[in-house]
């Protein structure tokens, strides 16, 4: 039997753009949480 | 779809019947709490961050992302997740750029809707700037809330076992007298909280379900193997599209994002959120939703083709699974969540078309109803009115309102984003710019998909011409009668209208009829705006 697996764009646009912006956003919000943190 | 069982549709219908009563339920609470006009047209900018991050981006999808979505990926594989990181990308300009800075402009303003922003941001003397918005939004509005009616007419009447015109017309009465009560009794707190709601149906709907679809199948790799054996483009990309075809694919998909700050009924929650902390915590939790909805509506597409690969609309994936595969209850809260994606976005949309009547028409032009009380009277009635005209119309199935509708996303979005984010970001535009950026927005989104449906169609090439310069004459016409045109006007509307010709030549000469026509038209609203702004640069803005 024939065996298939995703192309390295299809990779990129299931699963690592999605799991690369959700990491970008937590660390914006840590950043954020530490500035406004170390202002008080 | 295969004919589903009485016991079932029992199930589902008690489920439908509770997730009513508490769509109600909450409308009556919000109601207790709104007391006059702030409150009822923005909730007294009261949101706290949940409400406010999955209203706006509950408000802002609508069916969808429940059926349009899933439908991409059953249809076109991987490739059709394209629409993924354009709307992403679309969240995070809303998230980070637009929000932190609108809500603390509309606060010191005192602005209430989109078009209140745009007028006091530039100045508008004689309201040529709000009546031309409000056109354009309740245009775009009314079209789109009677697409939706008809939506959530249709997804009623499969889900409850309505059968023929009759039951259509039951499902469609049903979801839209639900959704007028609780609008107009309570106003923009009863829109956001539904929304909460709703949002967070559609959210868990769209993470387990794929779940346990793929575990069904027996994991991820079987899915791709599944997948494969169907068709090897669909675990590509780019879909085994070549040349031209791929790259208007993948802008026009990426470029729906370029839409999301126009939109008048996403944007109003940040302008009603509580305080800046609320700005900065929504971002988190809108961009969470977001990947959960548009990954999640993505896998149910993929696995719907190996599941069912004998269902002739990709579009009825996600309600099959569930009528089909599911326990009953759970079923009944999976449908509840595709008809909550339509009536979340229906609610916001009703309230946005209400409130360019109710208050920037009625109170604001015509300086009508200007205490609180009479301003909150003003606004249920019209909501009542605006909703019962809307099933009137989902009821009649006037083509030409589902005409307006294709435009509606890409008309707001490009009449709209540009001017907004040139609003909050950039000196120098003044208020004949951000006139010419609303018209060219239009015209280009209208000129362009006449442009792209002309290659099917080529006496649609006549057309183009008599309607932008006929559209041209009219306003200068309006603006001449009225004397409300000084001009700068005048130059904006040449603009526009030589902008919206331009532009139909360009997708004729250059072939351009695979790009979707809001890239195009955001540009050049965009362009039109600095443009016309320079030449009438004598005009200072009236606020900066």
């Amino acid at each position: 039997m024939e065996e298939y697996s995703l192309t390295l764009g299809a990779h990129l646009l299931l699963w690592v753009f999605p799991l690369v912006l959700v990491v970008l956003v937590i660390v914006e919000d840590l950043l954020d949480r530490f500035k406004s943190g170390s202002e008080r | 779809m295969t004919p589903v069982d009485g016991s079932t549709l029992s199930t589902v219908a008690v489920v439908m019947v509770a997730y009513l009563g508490v769509l109600l339920f909450i409308g009556w609470r919000a109601a207790k709490r709104t007391h006059g006009g702030e409150d009822f047209h923005l909730a007294g900018r009261s949101l706290g961050a949940w409400s406010a991050g999955i209203s706006s981006t509950a408000s802002s999808e609508s069916g969808w992302v429940t059926l349009g979505a899933v439908g991409m990926t059953f249809n076109y594989g991987v490739s059709g997740l394209w629409y993924a990181p354009g709307c992403l990308l679309g969240y995070l300009v809303n998230v980070y750029i637009l929000a932190p800075r609108l809500r603390p402009l509309s606060a010191n303003q005192g602005s209430v809707t989109l078009t209140d922003v745009i007028t006091r941001r530039w100045g508008d003397p004689r309201n040529v700037l709000r009546l031309t918005a409000t056109t354009i939004i309740l245009v775009c509005m009314m079209g789109y809330v009677a697409a939706q009616m008809t939506a959530a007419g249709k997804a009623f009447s499969s889900s409850l076992g309505f059968e023929g015109r009759s039951g259509y017309i039951l499902g469609v009465v049903i979801g839209a007298v639900v959704i007028i009560l609780v609008t107009s009794l309570g106003g923009f707190r009863a829109v956001a909280w539904t929304d909460l709601f709703q949002g967070l149906l559609v959210a868990i709907a769209l993470i387990a379900l794929p779940l346990y679809a793929i575990a069904h199948l027996g994991g991820f790799g079987a899915l791709i193997e599944n997948l494969g054996a169907i068709d090897p483009n669909f675990l590509s990309a780019g879909g085994g599209r070549i040349g031209p075809a791929l790259w208007g694919f993948i802008i026009g998909q990426l470029g729906i994002g370029l839409g999301y700050p126009g939109m008048p009924h996403v944007i109003t929650r940040y302008m009603a959120a509580r305080d800046d902390r609320q700005v900065q915590r929504l971002q988190v939790i809108a961009m969470f939703w977001g990947v959960a909805v548009f990954y999640g509506a993505g896998l149910i597409g993929l696995a719907g083709r190996v599941m069912l690969p004998n269902l002739a609309d990709g579009e009825q994936a996600l309600m099959a699974i569930a009528l089909q595969l599911v326990h009953p209850v759970l079923a009944g809260l999976l449908l509840a969540a595709v008809i909550s994606a339509i009536l979340s976005t229906v609610s916001s949309q009703l309230l946005v078309a209400a409130s360019a009547v109710s208050y920037d028409v009625v109170e604001e032009t015509l300086g009508k109803a200007s205490d609180d009380r009479r301003s909150l009277i003003l606004g249920r009635w019209t909501v009542a009115v605006v909703g019962l005209l809307g099933i009137l119309v989902a009821l009649s199935e006037v083509r030409l309102v589902f005409w307006f509708v294709l435009f509606a996303w890409s008309g707001l979005g490009a009449a709209f984003a540009p001017l907004i984010l040139l609003a909050l970001m950039r000196r120098g535009v003044n208020r004949h710019g951000a006139l010419a950026a609303m018209l060219t927005g239009t015209g280009v989104t209208v000129a362009w998909k006449l442009g792209r449906d002309a290659a099917t169609s080529p006496e649609i090439f006549a057309r183009v011409w008599w309607m932008a310069l006929l559209a041209a004459v009219a306003i200068f016409v309006i603006g001449r009668l009225t004397r409300a045109f000084d001009w700068g006007d005048h130059v904006a509307v040449a603009a526009a209208a030589s902008l919206t010709v331009i532009s139909w030549w360009l997708v004729q000469l250059w072939g351009l009829d695979n790009l979707y026509e809001l890239v195009p038209a955001f540009f050049l609203a965009g362009f039109a705006a600095l443009a016309v702004s320079a030449v009438t640069k004598d005009d200072k803005p009236a606020s900066e």
